[in-house]
């Protein structure tokens, strides 16, 4: 097992690396630079004024120096610092990043709080009237795009006066109940595509289970279907789920940008896309990077708690 | 079963935080003012900054020597006069007793040491160019301020009326290197708290030396960048007053009924722009023919849901050098001698791209009013729709036919159409070159009584019409969204919030 362990997280480095290269290149690939951003249309600058900001920027040199310049950096534990606030770019990241962990996580318990009971009884229910409106809402789920959702949210109970609307963001610790007035319609519109994915998911997983042999040979026996169900069914049937909830915890995380702008909320989705729009080179890379970092520690975590909940699984 | 008991629960838990909840901590003994925008600030060293969203919070941070009142006239500032001795020469009086926001007295060492620090290269601040005609800056004594020109200028004081020109502390500067992330100024309000991308909070100043000013004991800026999120805040009450871009959100705001709507045009310009060395463009009668062949108007209702005001090249609410528009013959759409025109010029039935963007300024809904009505002339524009970035890398270069822009005007028409339209301005992004116009511009801005200057411009104005480097289309409404207990603010074109040091709340 520490073997393993030890083997995947050898494996982040070239990953993070090639994210940090790719990275890199496209950002700097886009039209437009830090500065032209910065000044926009409005503002006459000398020929020579622009070089001055450049050199202060770092931009004057060519993208490979540049690229070194940042790595060797980032090696040392420094991210650089932002070209449009001149802030240093990881205590920002690191600031932003448990809104965005929260979001995330919520989105993901209340997908799961609504799919895993309504998609067993929708398996249970097959063919019923029941599960045919299930399957619909799940459709409705799925197609309502997540933007949308929080724009009519936010339409809608600002009409009727509520705290939930917009409010300013405080940390879990520092006030929860505040704290989840304003977190909870975020994370609802995110959380709602995928509990129709998962809803669809749980039902043809476990309706695959219902089918075979050993559920058959349970009930043959004479067991409570309870403890069929509990037992013999859930047991199998959601182990594949826990993949699914894996991968789709990192699209989460990519989500909460579109949301957080929405919402208003600071967290790192925001300060990417405000850096992407600016030019911020530093910030962008930054960003991506921790987001990718994320991405690949969640995975190894699913890996690993799947062989805590199939004894089948064994790993090194 | 399971599932719905679940579901139910579920959904209490999301009615029970969206009940609006009363009475959540006792009444605050503090006044506070809540102002939702919908962009953070980048900076706030006044003498760095070129972002907007940065000065409408510097401007309640900061005074400058003079500045501009809300019918557009320099008024004192700091400066509680000042004369001419001759034309290359500005003595300034400055008031006394004013205190910096720690509580240090402001006096003509400042002064001097902000204009020489804006004037410093390694400033690399915006504001230079405004000012750059200064060759010395010298402090008689603690309250005069004497500064001398190269040439005479006529638009210096508006120079120095730009946020750019803030009096900043000289020993705070060089306590925090920069003013980015801090302040140092003499402003209605001070910076208590930043927590970026989310909100700033200002405190009242007790040392304002405006007597019984501020009236609020703090203003905070909640930064929400989606308009239908700004307009939820206001009606949900999170909000006291917003700042509303949008068109179509205004009209809903105005329809809610409960709020008040403010508007006024602002100093910015809309214009359809050329690139006057690229055919058809080349040649100015098919400029003017397309000035004739677009309906101005039009363009208004469709695109900014009726928010604006037909203007001249010199912004229509600038009513001390604006022509009226009905002086030109080309704000009367004529699409017959627009094709008469174009007929003469060989362009009929051209073709070309007009570059635009849906963010920000871009002015993508104009842009497509504006190629229908092309269209009707026999002109086949295709819109080049383009992210941000990439909409301003095109404006730098210089690479495009046609351009859809929105420019910031001033108050002073040598600030804005020297730099804009002569043959080497900074922003001549039209390539246009114009030896009379040259000429007059730099006849505009030697003389400085505006009575021998007014007739120059107005053969400016009249000149750039019929040239056309660009159509010049209309100044779009500012408007500010507000409860109907707050009181006392008033918007002036040039976007500035100075107001809020009057605005008083009554809940």
């Amino acid at each position: 097992m520490s073997a393993f362990l030890a083997g995947r997280l050898l494996t982040l480095i070239p990953v993070l690396w090639g994210v940090s290269i790719v990275v890199f290149l496209l950002i700097h690939l886009l039209p437009g630079n830090a500065i032209q951003m910065f000044l926009g249309t409005q503002v006459a600058m000398t020929p020579a004024q622009m070089d001055e900001l450049r050199r202060l920027f770092g931009l004057d040199k060519p993208l490979a120096l540049q690229y070194v310049d940042w790595i060797t950096h980032l090696l040392r534990g420094d991210f650089g610092v932002s070209l449009r606030t001149s802030r240093p770019v990881l205590p920002d990241i690191l600031r932003r990043l448990p809104l965005s962990g929260e979001i995330t996580l919520l989105a993901l318990v209340i997908a799961l709080v609504i799919a895993v009971p309504i998609g067993i009884s929708a398996a249970l229910r097959r063919g019923s009237a029941v599960d045919a409106a299930i399957q619909l809402g799940g459709l409705a789920g799925l197609s309502i795009p997540n933007f949308w959702l929080a724009t009519m949210m936010l339409l809608a109970l600002g009409n009727v006066g509520s705290i939930a609307s917009i409010g300013i963001y405080v940390g879990f610790f520092a006030d929860p109940v505040r704290n989840l007035a304003v977190m909870l319609l975020p994370s609802f519109s995110l959380g709602i595509a995928l509990a129709a994915v998962m809803m669809r998911f749980i039902r043809s997983s476990l309706l695959e289970v219902l089918g075979h042999d050993y559920v058959r040979t349970a009930r043959a026996k004479g067991l409570r279907e309870q403890l069929v169900l509990y037992r013999h069914v859930l047991r199998n049937a959601l182990i594949p789920v826990i993949t699914v909830v894996g991968f789709q915890a990192g699209y989460l995380l990519g989500g909460t940008v579109v949301i957080e702008e929405v919402f208003a909320l600071p967290g790192m989705g925001r300060l990417a896309l405000a850096a992407i729009d600016q030019r911020d080179y530093p910030v962008v890379q930054g960003v991506v990077l921790v987001i990718a970092l994320l991405f690949v520690l969640v995975n190894l975590a699913v890996d690993l708690t799947y062989a805590l909940v199939d004894p089948r699984v064994r790993y090194g | 079963m399971n599932a719905k008991r679940l579901g139910w629960l579920l959904l209490a838990l999301v009615v029970a935080l969206s009940v609006p909840v009363l009475g959540a901590g006792a009444a605050p003994a503090k006044v506070t003012l809540t102002f939702g925008v919908d962009q953070e600030v980048v900076g706030l060293d006044p003498n760095k900054v070129t972002a907007f969203s940065s000065f409408r919070r510097i401007d309640l941070l900061y005074n400058k020597l003079v500045t501009y009142d809300a019918g557009l006239h320099v008024v004192g500032d700091l400066a509680e006069s000042w004369d001419n001795p001759d034309a290359r020469t500005y003595v300034f009086h400055l008031r006394h007793g004013v205190q910096f926001h720690d509580g240090a007295e402001m006096t003509s060492a400042d002064v001097v040491y902000t204009l020489n620090r804006i004037l410093d290269p390694k400033t690399a601040s915006p504001g230079r160019s405004y000012i750059d005609v200064i060759d010395g800056v010298t402090a008689p004594d603690k309250y005069t301020v004497r500064i001398h020109l190269q040439y005479p200028l006529a638009s210096l004081l508006s120079g120095l009326a730009s946020g750019n020109a803030a009096i900043v502390e000289r020993s705070a500067v060089e306590r925090a290197g920069d003013l980015q992330k801090t302040e140092a100024g003499t402003g209605p309000f001070m910076l208590a708290e930043w927590v970026p991308d989310n909100f700033m909070r200002l405190a009242r100043n007790p040392r304002y030396f405006k007597r019984g000013m501020p009236r609020v004991d703090e203003v905070v800026f909640r930064v929400i960048p989606e308009q239908a999120s700004l307009l939820a805040g206001l009606r949900s009450r999170s909000l006291d007053m917003a700042t509303i871009s949008d068109g179509s959100v205004v009209k809903q705001a105005q329809a809610a009924g409960t709020l008040n709507v403010q508007q006024a045009p602002s100093l910015n310009l809309r214009i359809f722009s050329f690139n006057t060395t690229r055919k058809p463009f080349t040649d100015p009668r098919v400029r003017d023919a397309i000035a004739f062949a677009i309906d101005r108007q039009a363009i208004i209702n469709a695109a900014e849901f009726g928010l604006g005001v037909v203007s001249g090249p010199i912004p229509a609410p600038d009513k001390v050098w604006a022509l009226p528009v009905s002086s030109f013959p080309e704000y009367h759409a004529n699409p017959a001698r627009a094709r008469q025109l174009l007929q003469e010029a060989g362009a009929a039935g051209a073709s070309f791209n007009i570059t635009v963007s849906p963010t920000y300024e871009g002015g993508l809904a104009v842009a497509q009013v504006i190629q229908s009505q092309l269209k009707a002339v026999g002109l086949n524009a295709n819109i080049q729709n383009v992210e941000w970035g990439q909409y301003i890398n095109l404006w730098v270069k210089r690479d495009f036919d046609s351009m859809v822009e929105l420019r910031g005007g001033d108050p002073d028409p040598d600030r804005f159409l020297y730099r804009t339209f002569y043959s080497t301005g900074a922003v001549n992004n039209f390539l246009f070159k114009d030896a009379a116009v040259d000429k007059l511009l730099d006849r505009g801005r030697v003389h400085v009584t505006v009575a021998e200057r007014l007739p120059i411009y107005h053969d400016v104005e009249r000149a750039l019409v019929t040239g056309a480097p660009a159509v010049f289309l209309y100044t779009p409404m500012e408007s500010q969204v507000m409860q109907t207990y707050v009181k006392g603010f008033r918007i002036i074109p040039t976007g500035a919030l100075n107001y809020l040091e009057q605005t008083s709340v009554a809940r």
